[in-house]
């Protein structure tokens, strides 16, 4: 059953481009996919391992920069820019992570913070190398074994295959121990220990793979996007990922990965009134947070605990 | 019998309060030891010190002949005085956080769920399906550990305690808020997994229960070791009474008087 409605989102996903053939409709699908990914990243620093994480923005635009300018100014090709963005995000975030995991709760959250504007900083006033507010425009559509993903369908191909990869390792790490192991520290850390779990170990690998998955998705979306510029470490981006976790429900793999498909889909579905769009948009969250509070994968967790304790009584 | 856990003079200050100030003791192995004594008197703040939680100013605690002093060694397992649990997790999930059973499992074996993971995983789950029948929670296994009542919770800590087949358990108040007909409960169950080769050091202020369970039992006070030995012999001591009590002031007096 379950492999059945996995393999039919698959081929859903798979027929959009030609199905609707609108590169409009093909490029909101993509987006949705790169966000998702970044979500269910985000899902796994926050959601597992309970760790509110601003920096995830800075990742994403490290990541961004990292493979445009492995591109643009070092004259490497597009899967080099991928690799290097992975690197250069893990080992940023490991030397951010080590010292910021030893503090408190809050203090994490403001670092964290600091560290995503910081990066914004950068990419704004380092001109000689990010040209600053211009950004660095023209980027090239990446090409494998002499075929170009020029165009929007094809480019959409290569996102579905990075989102499968990406949610795929996402899926198999958040299902397995070092999920529950991660989501146990969340829920109480001294109990943990006690158990034998080394905190840190677990919260700074849940910190640099979500790190490596992020800075991967936006290096790929910046060259959907063809350019790369200070906005790309805008706070939209962030805003976005955490919406899509606490909508989906924090800690639950497809809850997240659902609403990250639908509510970047919202924003355009909305647009028959382009006016009151935002509006009814920001109505809709609202309303979403008071009947779901917990997440689409809470209110389930939660009829499945009340069906639990009727058939106990 | 030999001991299985020894301290010496450990001691621990907060702020220049000596919370424990140069206590000694030993656990042999095998028995189930009671730690009594008033509030503040350091009961807690020394199997903090023992299990890894605080690290002592001075002192030395070895397991089995090894120091261990300051780690928080495996082999020592705890619960909290203040009931612990994963309250999302259902039962088994929450006795399946312990390491021990899959110390020799990799990250990588558990991403691939390897055979020789999912082996580990399924002696692990087997173990603790056998745990919580042995504390009785077999009806509630498929609840979040979050439903449980405050008894149940503790029991289910005991179990998750247990899990790693630790040498020493150290239990912080185990019946502590329980309800009175279900400590006999504990008590039975306690008795059974000690008969099963597990040594227990159990702080408790129930001396009821302490002394219809211990086989041996220390008494601190103000930091310091008062009196150690069967529960009997210091359930009638005098320094005991008055450390619980208090002095009595006529025979205060009546000393004074005589001397």
């Amino acid at each position: 059953m379950k492999q059945l409605l996995f393999a039919a989102a698959l081929l859903a996903l798979a027929a959009v481009p030609p199905s609707f053939g609108s590169n409009y409709i093909t490029g909101v699908v993509l987006s949705g996919l790169v966000f998702t990914v970044a979500a269910a990243a985000l899902n796994l620093v926050y959601g597992y391992a309970g760790l509110l994480s601003f920096a995830q923005l800075g990742f994403w635009g490290i990541g961004g920069y990292c493979s445009a300018l492995t591109v643009m100014r070092f004259g490497g090709n597009f899967w080099e820019g991928l690799l290097v963005a992975a690197l250069v995000n893990a080992a940023i975030a490991a030397a951010v992570g080590l010292p910021t995991l030893r503090t408190g709760r809050h203090a994490f959250v403001i670092i964290t913070l600091s560290f995503a504007l910081l990066c914004g900083l950068v990419a704004r006033d380092w001109v000689s190398l990010t040209r600053g507010p211009l950004g660095i425009p023209g980027l090239p559509a990446p090409s494998l074994f002499g075929f170009a993903f020029s165009t929007v369908p094809r480019f959409y191909y290569l996102v579905l295959a990075f989102a499968v990869l990406a949610l795929g390792f996402l899926f198999a790490l958040g299902t397995s121990r070092i999920g529950d192991t991660l989501r146990a520290i969340k829920q109480n850390e001294p109990l943990a220990r006690s158990q034998g779990v080394s905190p840190l170990a677990y919260k700074l690998a849940a910190f640099v793979i979500g790190a490596i998955v992020t800075g991967l998705a936006g290096a790929i979306y910046v060259f959907y996007l063809k350019i790369v510029d200070p906005l790309f470490l805008d706070f939209y981006y962030m805003q976005t990922f955490l919406i899509v976790v606490i909508i989906g429900g924090a800690g639950n793999f497809w809850g997240v990965v659902l609403a990250g498909l639908v509510m970047v889909a919202l924003p355009e579905a909305l647009r028959f009134s382009n006016d009151l769009r935002m509006v009814i948009y920001g109505a809709i969250l609202v309303v979403a947070m008071l009947v779901l509070p917990r997440g689409v994968a809470g209110w389930f967790a939660d009829r499945r605990l009340a069906a639990l304790r009727a058939s106990l009584k | 019998m030999t001991a299985l856990l020894e301290v010496a003079d450990l001691a621990k200050a907060y702020r220049g309060v000596h919370a424990v100030d140069g206590v000694s003791f030993a656990v042999a192995s095998g028995t189930i030891t009671g730690m009594i004594g008033p509030n503040g008197s350091g009961k807690s703040t020394t199997i903090d010190c023992l299990s890894g939680f605080q690290r002592a100013d001075r002192g030395r605690v070895s397991l089995d002949g090894h120091d261990i002093t300051g780690l928080a060694p495996q082999k020592i397992a705890r619960t909290f005085q203040t009931v612990r649990v994963f309250d999302q997790f259902d039962l088994v999930a929450n006795l399946m956080v312990a390491v021990e059973p899959f110390r020799r499992v990799g990250w990588h074996d558990a991403l691939a769920r390897t055979a020789r993971y999912r082996a580990a995983r399924d002696a692990a789950e087997a173990r603790a399906h056998e745990l919580i029948e042995l504390v009785g929670l077999t009806r509630l296994v498929a609840a979040p550990a979050g439903i449980l009542s405050y008894g149940q919770k503790k029991l289910l800590a005991l179990a998750a305690a247990l899990m790693p087949k630790p040498r020493l358990v150290v239990l912080d108040e185990p019946v502590a808020g329980v309800n009175p007909t279900r400590i006999n409960e504990v008590a039975d169950i306690l008795r059974k997994v000690n008969a099963a080769g597990a040594t227990f050091l159990i702080v408790e202020h129930n001396v009821e229960f302490i002394t219809g369970l211990c086989d041996h039992v220390i008494v601190l006070d103000q930091g310091k070791k008062l009196v150690e030995g069967p529960p009997a012999e210091v359930h009638s001591d005098q320094r005991v009474l008055d450390a619980y009590l208090g002095i009595d002031e006529r025979q205060t007096s009546a000393v004074a008087e005589a001397s």
